[in-house]
């Protein structure tokens, strides 16, 4: 589905990317893992064009996209939007507008659906992340976990092939990422392709079909989710893995 | 290439110079095919000249209504008044508004040089006004050598005769102050407002004005002043000499001398001419027999001043009809100048680098000058490029185009306040760049803007009142005129204060109902 090849990028004399690949076939879910600054979002957004790269190229489905600045990347990046969805960290709601009118903007104005048609699926989309009760409320009244499934079923209401999900739990309260959690892990067992670059190694766990780990710029490791925890090949990998623990029963004994 | 562009320039020249002298030399046949001599003046001068009648506060009164009848009469046609702000008559007469400007204007050397001056209807003598209970004020010789050793401070109208005597004359030996109106100077005095001592006015509007302030007195003999003539453009000289021979005719006849006794302004220097003759075309000297003065007496009109209640009841609703037109000029030009600033700022922020750098330049041009110039420009000149607009059109273009450059700056804080996760979640849905700013910038730019806008829109309402240089006779205009038609100044000012209240009030409601709707969108 989703194939990145040798993707290069400078920003201020340091490579982002260096060298980095991905392959994510159709119906898997990839977690893309690394320390900070080690290019996990930046790769993630490079797919759909909000951060262009210096060399290499990305290929989705059958749409090349190639290094840029270059004019001959606006005809793929719109075919690629329109076809991969995202989920921001922040969530990024258009706070003047419902959160109905939210989902309803991109398949109105972008794909040219009617309203009565947008609102009919963006009702069940709302159903499906369990806030239908909200359709008409606006996205400041919301909790941040309540906000994040509105701005999942806006990214849905696209009829993405591919889902990306930049951080999507890390701006939330711990009581709110389960909700968030369930409606991704649902999506997951829908078989919902999908790219999540995550801090919560939880939450990798459960959802992911593969792991790949960044380290400075470039995919070290990319291997089934299990075999990526219980035996990572790598030395990053293995020393990414002991940090997280640590860090993270240090955070259980806070 | 340049001699592309010089004949370019030397066409335009000549086409100007056709499309006027072609309106010019009709000038004549034009007034008497519609049947009307327009005739500019500016109402807020007041007495004697042109104010509003008393009576019925929408004519008008004064020696020069009666003198532009007269004329208007000896060419065979009616006379339609035209108002403009006093120092601008010129420029309307340039502009085509108007056929002659009929309004105290006195002869000088420059103005003779620049339009079509005519024989003087009347000549005017200048008159030192002190207070009564001033001692060390009695003569002249005291204000050229003052007892105390103190410059004597004399109040004039800024321009007219009265300050150039006093500058030829006496610039050493006196202080010069100038003021805006005739009355105000008057009052000045009274009040011995910032040590005004004394007030050098036209002799015939201190005659007009004396019974309204009691505790002022001439002073001395009246000193020799000028000639108030009428002016026309320079080319149009059948009309100039129509009016010389209607002048000289009036002088003979005695019809001016009956107008001009109407407000005591008839004396021994009109009369020094020796211009007036008989049937027979004899010279009749000094003959009181043509206008008896017990009849003229009947006839004198006087300053009459009006004040409390009875003002207000009288002249209130011309305020508030006044009011109307402030009010719409503001509601038109607003929401042109919120267009036009939004285009400006989309342009400067999202355009091709010159369209930008374009509107760069607009912005910063419409916001570094004045915004009485512009109204001038946009009436006055553009004209001379073919391109004429009503004065109301001109007050809304001009209006809107000043305003359009800060809600252009206003606008632009707006969109870049907006956070770029808005950008990217609209990108990352598939919308254009423009389908982006269209439904998800700008309204949110908007929702942000409101309270600075609603700030202008309350300036720009006041600044409505720039708009009287242009002819166009707003709130504050209409003030001025009544309130020195009248002397009524604080209770009109009190009735047009409470009108731009009472307009601009709602207008702060409505705003903060709006801001408190749209936080309701980003909270509850």
């Amino acid at each position: 589905m989703i194939q990145i090849s040798g993707l290069r990028k400078k920003y201020h004399q340091h490579w982002v990317l260096n060298d980095a690949s991905l392959h994510v076939a159709a119906g898997e879910v990839a977690v893309l893992l690394g320390p900070s600054g080690s290019g996990k979002s930046t790769l993630l957004r490079t797919i759909n064009g909000l951060e262009s790269f210096d060399a290499g190229s990305i290929r989705v489905d059958t749409i090349v996209l190639p290094a840029g600045p270059s004019a001959a990347r606006i005809e793929p990046l719109q075919l690629i939007r329109r076809r991969v969805g995202m989920v921001f960290q922040q969530f990024n709601l258009f706070p003047h507008r419902s959160v109905l009118d939210n989902i309803i903007e991109a398949p109105r104005f972008v794909l040219g659906e009617n309203k009565h048609s947008a609102t009919e699926f963006a009702l069940t989309l709302l159903e499906r992340v369990g806030l239908k009760d909200k359709a008409s409320a606006w996205p400041a009244s919301l909790s941040g976990g309540q906000q994040q499934r509105v701005a999942i079923a806006r990214a849905l209401a696209m009829k993405p092939d591919v889902l990306l999900f930049d951080e999507p739990t890390s701006a939330l309260d711990p009581s709110m990422t389960a909700e968030v959690t369930r409606v991704i892990t649902d999506l997951a067992a829908a078989g919902q392709t999908m790219i999540v670059v995550t801090h919560g190694m939880e939450f990798a766990k459960s959802v992911a079909s593969r792991v790949h780990l960044l380290n400075h710029g470039q995919i070290v490791e990319s291997a089934a989710a299990t075999q990526f925890f219980e035996n990572p090949q790598h030395p990053a990998t293995r020393a990414f893995l002991q940090e997280t623990r640590h860090g993270q029963s240090q955070e259980v004994r806070k | 290439m340049t001699n592309g562009l010089t004949w370019i320039l030397l066409w335009a020249v000549l086409w100007i110079g056709c499309t006027q002298s072609a309106a010019a030399q009709d000038a004549l046949d034009q007034i008497r095919q519609r049947g009307v001599l327009v005739w500019g003046a500016d109402q807020e001068g007041g007495g004697p000249f042109v104010y509003p009648d008393p009576s019925n506060p929408d004519l008008r009164v004064g020696f020069e209504v009666d003198l532009a009848d007269y004329l208007a009469k000896a060419l065979g046609v009616t006379a339609e008044f035209k108002q403009g702000q006093w120092d601008k008559l010129p420029d309307l007469l340039d502009r085509g508004d108007i056929d002659i400007v009929l309004n105290g204007y006195e002869w000088t050397p420059s103005r003779a040089a620049r339009f079509g001056t005519s024989i003087p209807y009347y000549v005017f003598e200048l008159q030192l006004v002190g207070r009564t209970n001033d001692d060390t004020l009695r003569t002249w010789q005291d204000v050229l050598q003052p007892p105390a050793g103190k410059k004597k401070r004399i109040a004039v109208l800024g321009g007219s005769a009265a300050q150039d005597y006093l500058d030829q004359n006496f610039a050493d030996q006196v202080d010069v102050i100038s003021y805006d109106g005739a009355t105000d100077a008057l009052r000045g005095v009274e009040l011995g407002l910032d040590g005004l001592d004394a007030n050098l006015q036209d002799l015939p509007v201190w005659t007009f004005f004396q019974q309204g302030f009691p505790q002022l007195h001439a002073i001395d003999q009246a000193v020799p002043g000028g000639y108030y003539v009428v002016l026309t453009r320079k080319s149009d000289e059948r009309l100039l000499a129509e009016i010389n021979s209607a002048v000289l005719l009036g002088l003979q006849d005695g019809s001016l001398r009956s107008i001009f006794a109407k407000y005591r302004m008839w004396n021994a220097t009109q009369t020094a001419r020796g211009l007036e003759v008989d049937q027979q075309g004899g010279f009749v000297g000094d003959q009181a027999s043509l206008v008896p003065e017990a009849n003229a007496a009947d006839g004198v009109e006087d300053f009459r001043a009006v004040r409390g209640w009875e003002v207000v009841k009288q002249r209130g609703w011309l305020l508030v009809r006044a009011a109307s037109m402030t009010a719409l000029l503001s509601v038109i030009a607003m929401p042109l100048a919120i267009t036009i600033g939004l285009i400006m700022t989309l342009t400067r922020l999202f355009g091709p680098r010159w369209l930008s750098w374009l509107a760069v330049a607009y912005i910063e041009l419409v916001r570094g000058t004045p915004l009485v110039l512009q109204l001038y420009v946009i009436f006055f000149l553009l004209p001379e490029i073919g391109i004429s607009v009503s004065a109301f059109v001109a007050a809304i273009l001009g209006l809107a185009i000043n305003y359009s450059a800060y809600e252009a700056e206003i606008y632009r804080a707006g969109i870049q306040s907006i956070p770029k996760g808005q950008w990217e979640a609209a990108t990352a849905l598939g919308m254009s760049r423009n389908l982006t700013i269209r439904r998800i910038i700008v309204p949110q730019a908007t929702r942000l803007v409101i309270p600075p806008m609603t700030n202008d829109f309350i300036a720009l309402f006041k600044d409505t009142a720039v708009c009287s240089v242009i002819t166009v006779v707003e709130l504050s205009k209409e003030y001025y005129i009544h309130a020195r038609s009248t002397g009524a100044i604080v209770e009109l000012g009190l009735v047009t204060a409470v009108l731009y209240l009472a307009m601009s009030y709602p207008l702060s409601i409505v705003a903060a109902r709006l801001e408190r709707r749209l936080q309701r969108e980003r909270r509850s």
